[in-house]
């Protein structure tokens, strides 16, 4: 029976896969067909055909047209009509007064102002062909440098917009630009001058056909679900099947009581365990190129970008998950007697997942994250005592830098993950050993149904598949946020405004930074939030075990009262946070 | 005071003794842990010749960060790390704002409004005898 339905599942990850194999070879060959249409030879007259306006074939974006256009009439009087610069070949086809630029300054008989000078110094290079542009990295620095210092008669004349058309244009003509790719300061990074990067080619027909095959899938175990459950044992159990007990309390299982929070945080777990050891597949962790292997995983890679935003979307997930579980947990009065323990190892956890998300958020070094990242590490230097010796453990360093970067990397991808396996495992460990899911004990239980693990596997297999193709479709409408890397440039010459929000699940802290003391409000404060938390099983009064299984018992209404008036009060603050604050 | 028996005392100085080891343990790893392995960022700055910084002149010079001021009162160098958590303060009509915590200074740096307590940090200028003007920081 189970192995049909894991046919299901298994069915369309295979057409999934067929669907990457022809892929790949196809790509290569089309990356140097050129966007020219003139390619003339020198000939002794000049063919005046190469002044017209260049012919952008169709395939090409709206930006790289715009660009032709930009280049023909403003670059291309001095770096030539194919990039090759003021050469002798290409001044033949100025008027003979202008033949001798350097001489006669351009438009010759209308002198400056309305003309201009040819610096001698300087000489109009090439811009295309092997071995040019090699000053620039990538089209992201190609394009600070147009936007700042061309055209050189008027710098700054180029909008940040015109800069990107005419980036493309060049790299278009330098052949390395790939087609129908709208630069911005989110992928262009990824762009290199001196070698055409494989063309990325468009996955979303594969994604949504494998969401639409998932989505039918779940349908149709939906429509299994309908029969009625009762106790069958129809196969001998598998190893998934062994992970769970023979059989649980109806009781246990009910989506209403539990919200199936505790099995949807164990499936985001996995999900971001399976995805960011993708992305460890291409992600550099040093300054230079974070965020440039980000822009890589997010625009070039093949599903890249499908991989990253589900990374992104789990983890999000993972946040609001543990937070519906922790409210269930006190709202049911689950953590009672024994469980306390338990209680506590879910809160450690909950710390776990805000670090990695926090450590996660930093990776990706970009504009984004440049002002988290000092107020989160120079919050550490205003604890007495150790302060300083903290924010060198965390930093690594005197300021965040390569160290920094390198601490969170292993902080993010292998001391917290290890330590939200082994809480992970211990917490499952103490559902199971005090005796699962809190109910009340037999002999004071109405309902005495069992449910047999292979219709619990079933329903798990069921809220999986169903979170599978919510993720699958938020992340591909819904992008993970990118920013423009940090680079020595943007140190230097921070020009526009940083993006001083914190990431969403700090918007309170900031919120509350704002009100005074750093130390306190930043630091003591969510500790003392963090140690009420933990308290709640240890002071305040617990619902009796008759009690168990149900909302809002009358046995625990202080702590009841308390985590509903703590999650008002996170959430009333961190609107506060987003809403636009009045300028002077 | 209860008696220690051979075997209570055996055990009590084997623990006490892996626990002071376990303690130096982690003072070791907090060590290798704490090691600079980054350079110490340079704590002056030549900012170009003097004559770029005229009389009522208000220069930002972004790699420091901080705003060269001059006026009546002579040169002088303003700090535009804000004094509360270090993010990158910006211009307003009034002096400055911190977009992160909202915290305002004046024109001469001094708290119009918290979180922030202290003044933006005042920079020691000088000018050397090529004739440009150095920035310390420390």
């Amino acid at each position: 029976m189970v192995r049909r339905y894991l046919l299901i599942v298994y069915l369309p990850l295979l057409l999934f896969a067929a669907n990457l194999i022809p892929d790949t070879g196809v790509q290569a060959s089309s990356q140097f067909e050129s966007t020219l249409t003139a390619g003339a030879q020198p000939t002794p007259t000049f063919d005046v055909r190469r002044l017209d306006q260049p012919v952008i074939p169709l395939d090409n974006t709206e930006q790289l047209k715009k660009g032709s256009e930009i280049y023909w009439g403003i670059c291309m009087a001095c770096h030539g009509d194919i990039g090759q610069g003021l050469t002798d070949d290409w001044r033949d086809a100025f008027g003979t007064e202008d033949r001798n630029c350097w001489q006669s300054g351009c438009h010759g008989s209308d002198h400056p102002p309305q003309g201009f000078l040819i610096p001698k110094d300087k000489l109009a290079p090439a811009i295309a062909g092997s071995g040019k542009l090699a000053r620039f990295r990538n089209a992201q620095e190609l394009h600070d440098y147009l936007l700042a210092n061309m055209p050189w008669w008027d710098p700054g004349q180029l909008t940040d917009e015109e800069s990107w058309q005419v980036t493309a244009y060049m790299l278009s003509l330098h052949k390395v630009m790939p087609k129908r790719f709208e630069l911005a300061d989110t992928n262009a990074s990824a762009i290199r001058t001196q070698y055409a990067v494989p063309q990325p080619s468009d996955d979303r027909p594969a994604i949504l056909a494998l969401t639409g095959i998932l989505a039918l899938a779940t349908i149709g175990m939906v429509a299994q679900e309908l029969r009625k459950n009762g106790l069958r044992f129809p196969e001998r159990p598998n190893f998934y099947h062994h992970l769970h007990p023979p059989t649980v309390p109806a009781l246990q299982a009910r989506l209403r009581y539990t919200l199936g929070a505790g099995g949807l945080a164990v499936f985001l777990c996995l999900t971001l365990l399976v995805t960011g050891i993708l992305e460890m597949f291409y992600y550099i962790p040093t300054p230079e190129y974070a965020a440039v292997s980000v822009e890589v995983i997010a625009s070039l890679a093949p599903f890249g970008a499908l991989i990253r935003n589900l990374h992104f979307w789990a983890a999000q997930a993972l946040l609001i998950v543990i937070s519906i579980h922790l409210m269930r947990v006190v709202l049911t009065g689950a953590y009672a007697r024994h469980r306390r323990l338990n209680y506590l190892i879910g809160l450690g956890m909950m710390v776990l997942v805000l670090l990695l998300d926090f450590t996660g958020y930093i990776l990706r070094w970009d504009e984004g994250i440049r002002w988290a990242l000092v107020v989160g590490t120079n919050l550490l230097k205003t604890i007495p005592w150790i302060g300083d010796s903290l924010y060198q453990l965390v930093v690594g360093g005197p300021e965040p830098g390569l160290s920094s970067l390198e601490r969170f990397y292993t902080w993010h991808i292998f001391v917290l993950t290890l330590g939200m396996i082994i809480l992970g495992a211990w917490h499952i460990f103490r559902v199971r050993r005090d005796g699962g899911i809190a109910v009340p004990p037999p002999d004071q239980r109405q309902d005495h149904t069992r449910l047999s693990r292979f219709d619990l596997v079933r329903r798990e297999v069921l809220v999986m598949l169903m979170a599978t193709v919510l993720l699958l479709l938020v992340s591909t409408l819904f992008p993970a946020p990118l920013a423009r890397p940090i680079t020595q440039a943007t140190v230097d010459v921070t020009t526009s405004t940083p993006d001083a929000h914190a990431p969403w699940f700090f918007l309170w802290v900031q919120q509350l930074l704002k009100l005074g003391d750093a130390f306190f409000w930043g630091v003591v404060s969510p500790i003392l939030l963090l140690i009420l938390l933990a308290l709640i099983p240890y002071l305040l009064p617990q619902a009796k075990e008759a009690e168990f299984g149900r909302w809002f018992p009358r046995g625990n209404r202080i702590a009841q009262i308390l985590i509903i008036l703590i999650m008002l009060i996170l959430v009333l603050l961190t609107v506060i946070a987003v809403m636009p604050t009045v300028q002077l | 005071m209860k008696k220690i028996t051979r075997r209570d005392f055996l055990k009590l100085s084997t623990n006490s003794l892996v626990m002071l080891s376990g303690i130096l343990g982690i003072g070791g790893l907090i060590r290798y842990l704490c090691y600079p392995f980054d350079p110490t960022p340079p704590t002056e700055f030549d900012i170009g010749p003097a004559t770029q910084y005229p009389v009522d002149s208000r220069t930002i010079v972004h790699y420091i960060p901080a705003i060269v001021i001059h006026d009546e009162k002579g040169i002088r160098a303003i700090s535009l790390a804000c004094s509360h958590l270090g993010c990158a303060i910006e211009e307003r009509n009034f002096g400055f704002e911190c977009p992160c915590h909202s915290s305002r200074y004046d024109l001469d740096g001094v708290v119009l409004k918290g979180p922030a307590t202290d003044s933006l940090r005042k920079f020691r200028v000088e000018k050397s005898e090529d004739g440009n003007l150095h920035v310390f920081t420390a």
